[in-house]
């Protein structure tokens, strides 16, 4: 990789931490539509973000520096996660063979830290909160596992950009076709549940008892906050530009029509997370590990009906 | 040799000293710690200059005629002198302050006799290179860690802790035993190295039964019955080598075993991978569901075990379908783990004795908070805890890493291999986000939050020699995670003990990998640090302001109301319910007014229940019926050995 392509994705990479929060709010603009409301503007998560980091901050006298490491390496792993995405289908800034178990395993040690943060205030919600949040993801983490070993058999390789990057991805859907489908709805489900949508978690709901993700963060404030929001809105663009990318393999060839379809796509997905948040109500607790074992059940249909096409 | 057999004679002379100097408290435990350490000191210069010369060192003593004592260090010997060595070492040093009962010196000193006793036989083990020194070996390793399970006889349930152990050890020793008798029949010869003369059919069998041997020394499931009861019984520093390094000899042997079999079938590698996958999930299921800490590391060791099984199992089966590059990932994922285990294991037994030390506890659900007052002892547990669970820039994170290439590497097998191959990635997955569960409620619950119980309150952390090796070891946790390249080359010198039947590893992707691990590690140091900096200047000239934790409008929170560790386990368990079944017992709530009430709750081990069922109760039944033959008369006793030889004269 020579100089301006290393800046090229360094950029790329800045560019991807600074817009996600501008595509979270994407979702909202949908959700206000479908309640026949203008919802708020799609800068929305900017201000908070500003007044968030203008802000002091409370400190529970039960936490120790755990409490304040947590928003931190949240941020830090879901940041360095998008180092490996190939963005636009472009060459990502990291890359090597295994990068995705790495990835994969880095946003397992973002987890320990944002559960360790939430075990930290002795609050019986955070509790309960945490509680779910290491049980859904185990699930979570089986399914990706199951999707890496389909991409291996078609690919050969163990890196995002070999299947994201370049006509990569075109090449799983060559040799692989209509079974991609599953993958690409699995993923989808992964992705509701990794990022705490609806309908396994809900973002806005105003009772404690039945959230994971937020009820975690209660007791943080002011920047802290804004670091966990950050984190959050960069590890929903991870997953959200896996699934573009998954959907849509092209590249039309010129660098500025790439972005520009790699944009519309991610914004369909996007509007797709917000679309689900209206038409469905959030799952009973209980229903939840199903919901999301169904996505492990087609990835795994996915890799055996494909060891039959690659015969 | 002459190094080996000199560390050996130092560490056993420390031990030998103690019970005779056992009036003057704190020079005998000098004394027994000095020179431990001093002699694996001097076993750890020798092993790791053995590890990296391609030569086997070999020497032989003839005894009463007929047998000959013969120990031969080849580099997979090493390697696990590495670690034996290592770890005792720290442990010997840790157990300067641990041991403090100064009201009960001979106890002490019996504990430090049997101490290095127990770390010269492993070192034996190891290094043993015929069948007799191996069995004698391997029978002063299983007693003298027997009478260290039983330190504290005085509480029954480690009275039947050691029972329990004993009973496993030595049912083990008679399949490792009959293996060894099978060789014997067909070669004629106790040295290790001449099994060209097995049919393939004695060799499965032979295989096969020393797997079962060896098993039930590491914990392998359903062998691992001991180990949740031995371990919580020996005092900690016993448990950090037993857990740490003695269940290894298990490994070794069935590691040892296969390279003396040199037989390369699909049945070994699958017979491992699949009791490696059984453990592992199941082990990390039941330490979800234990509320005593030290248990809880003990089943995570079953857990680790697999990992380390599923590594050596897919190490195998490339060996068997000729993919090298398989082989030598399994392998040497499988022999880091090893290491990691090693390291981080006692690293968290280390962690429990102090907390054991310090508040008198060891029931998960009574602690909490300690992390305030026992800075060292929380960070040290919290790198060890993010070590268990695999998670990067950690060292549980590489072994676990180098496993999962090798999977990958074999996933273009056929069929029969595919699926196992596939399963076995999909365990690994499951296992990486049970442990984190797991340890998120270990550090979560007794670290983190209040004090739940008196005990746990105003607790400080004493005892310099206790820190310094947790500490030492918490610092190679995040070497070896950081730059695991010379350890990773350790660890390729350590497979080459093992006869793959293919050209030495080739490097050059274990180089490439490990450069990768420290370039992605170095740069996630950095962003952390910016991140850290931009927090500090985002809160300069804040207010920062300390009050209660928001109670979600509950103004009145009490300890008690905390989230326990049986409740944050509970769902996870609630979803493998029919393999680790729950037993509750809740005397209900009554009345407007209700008095007091009680919850308790069980996780049970399929393993133990079974095992009572099936083996235990229809055994005791049958020697209940055969009572009669044990009258208690002497001169019959004399009748039956007279027998006993007459009917043998038959068969010679």
């Amino acid at each position: 990789m020579n100089e301006t392509d290393m800046i090229v994705s360094v950029i790329l990479w800045l560019l991807a931490i600074l817009l996600a929060p501008f595509f979270a709010a994407v979702i909202l603009k949908v959700k206000a539509f479908f309640g026949g409301k203008k919802g708020p503007p799609l800068l929305i998560h900017y201000y908070t973000l500003i007044k968030l980091f203008q802000k002091g901050s409370v400190y529970s006298t039960s936490t120790t520096f755990m409490f304040k490491l947590g928003p931190v390496v949240s941020l830090c792993t879901a940041a360095m996660a998008l180092m490996f995405l190939p963005v636009a289908g472009y060459r990502p800034v990291l890359s090597f063979n295994g990068d995705v178990i790495f990835i994969l395993y880095l946003l397992g040690l973002g987890r320990f830290f944002t559960i360790a943060a939430a075990m930290d205030t002795a609050s019986p919600f955070e509790g309960m909160g945490a509680a779910r949040e290491a049980y859904f993801s185990i699930i979570c983490e089986a399914t990706l596992f199951m999707i890496l070993i389909l991409f291996f058999k078609l690919t050969g390789d163990l890196s995002l950009a070999a299947y994201l990057s370049g006509s990569g991805t075109l090449g799983l859907w060559q040799t692989a076709g209509s079974p991609l489908l599953f993958v690409v709805i699995a993923f989808f489900i992964v992705l509701l549940s990794e990022n705490s949508r609806v309908p396994v978690d809900d973002p806005a709901t105003h009772l404690e008892l039945t959230m994971i993700h937020e009820v975690m963060v209660l007791d943080h404030s002011g920047p802290d906050f804004g670091f966990i929001e950050l984190g959050a809105f960069c590890k929903l663009f991870f997953y959200s530009a896996i699934v573009s990318r998954l959907i849509a393999p092209f590249n039309p060839g010129h660098p500025v029509l790439n972005g520009c379809l790699f944009i519309a796509v991610l914004l369909s997905v996007y509007a797709a997370v917000g679309v689900t948040e209206s038409v469905m109500a959030r799952y009973k607790m209980d229903k939840v590990p199903k919901f999301i074992l169904i996505s492990f059940v087609l990835a795994f249909f996915a890799t055996i009906i494909t060891l039959e096409f690659l015969r | 040799m002459h190094i080996f057999f000199l560390s050996i004679i130092i560490i056993v002379t420390g031990g030998v000293l103690a019970p005779f100097l056992n009036r003057h408290f704190i020079l005998m435990k000098s004394v027994c710690v000095l020179s431990i350490a001093f002699g694996c000191l001097l076993g750890l210069y020798y092993a790791g200059l053995q590890l990296t010369l391609p030569v086997s060192d070999r020497a032989s003593f003839d005894y009463l005629h007929h047998f000959t004592i013969t120990f031969q260090i080849d580099a997979l010997s090493a390697f696990f002198l590495v670690l034996i060595f290592g770890i005792s070492l720290l442990a010997a040093i840790y157990s300067f302050h641990y041991m403090h009962q100064a009201e009960k010196p001979l106890a002490t000193a019996v504990n430090y006799l049997f101490f290095s006793l127990l770390v010269a036989s492993m070192a034996l083990v190891v290094a043993a290179a015929n069948i007799i020194t191996f069995m004698f070996s391997w029978e002063i390793m299983s007693l003298s860690s027997f009478f260290l399970v039983i330190h504290n006889y005085q509480k029954e349930e480690n009275r039947k802790a050691g029972y329990l152990y004993f009973v496993f050890s030595h049912v083990g020793a008679m399949f490792i035993l009959t293996a060894f008798g099978i060789m014997y029949w067909y070669t004629g010869s106790f040295d290790f190295g001449e099994t060209a003369a097995l049919t393939n059919t004695a060799k499965i069998i032979v295989f096969v039964f020393a797997f079962i041997g060896f098993g039930s020394k590491a914990g392998v499931f359903p062998f691992h019955v001991w180990l949740p009861h031995a371990h919580p019984a020996a005092p900690s520093h016993i448990s950090a080598v037993m857990s740490g390094i003695m269940i290894k000899t298990g490994i070794y042997g069935i590691l040892r075993i296969y390279t003396l079999l040199n037989f390369h079938t699909p049945v070994f590698g699958e017979i491992v991978l699949i009791a490696g996958m059984v453990s592992g999930i199941l082990g990390i299921v039941y330490a979800l569901g234990q509320h005593d800490l030290k248990r809880l590391l003990a089943y995570s060791s079953v857990e680790n075990i697999g990992i380390i099984l599923i590594g050596i199992g897919i190490g195998m089966i490339g060996v068997s379908s000729g993919k090298p590059m398989m082989a030598a990932f399994g392998f040497t994922g499988g022999m880091l783990h090893m290491l990691n285990h090693a390291i981080f294991k006692s690293l968290l037994f280390m962690g429990a004795g102090m907390v054991h030390h310090r508040t008198g506890s060891l029931a998960i659900d009574a602690l909490g908070g300690l992390l305030k007052k026992m800075k060292m002892t929380g960070g040290t547990f919290l790198i060890g805890s993010l070590a268990i669970s695999g998670l990067p820039p950690f060292n549980g994170f590489v072994s676990e890493f180098l496993i999962y290439l090798g999977c990958f590497e074999g996933t273009g097998l056929d069929r029969m291999a595919f699926m196992s191959i596939l399963l076995a990635i999909v365990s690994l997955a499951v296992i990486g986000g049970l442990a984190l569960a797991c340890f998120t409620k270990v550090f979560g619950v007794v670290f983190q939050g209040e004090a739940r119980s008196s005990a746990a309150e105003n607790v400080d952390e004493k005892g310099l020699t206790m820190l310094i090796p947790m500490l030492a070891l918490a610092g190679i946790c995040i070497l070896i995670g950081v730059f695991p390249r010379a350890f990773v080359l350790m660890a390729i010198h350590g497979v080459s003990g093992i006869g793959t039947g293919f050209e030495p590893a080739l490097l050059e992707p274990f180089i490439r990998l490990t450069g990768n691990i420290t370039m992605a590690s170095a740069i996630f140091f950095a962003i952390i640090l910016v991140a850290l900096a931009a927090r500090v200047c985002l809160y300069s000239g804040k207010t920062i302001t300390r009050s209660g934790t928001w109670g979600c409008g509950f103004t009145q929170p009490t300890v008690k109301m905390q989230y326990t560790g049986t409740s944050y386990a509970a769902s996870i368990l609630a979803f493998f319910s029919t393999a680790a079944p729950l037993r509750e017992d809740h005397s209900g709530v009554e009345g407007c007014f209700p008095g007091r009430s009680g919850y308790r709750s069980k996780v049970h081990d399929v393993a133990e229940l079974y095992m009572n069922a099936v083996i235990v109760h229809p055994v005791l039944a049958l020697f209940a019926k055969l009572r009669w033959i044990q009258h208690g008369d002497i001169h019959l006793y004399i009748g039956y050995i007279l027998l006993a030889i007459i009917v043998l004269l038959f068969f010679i």
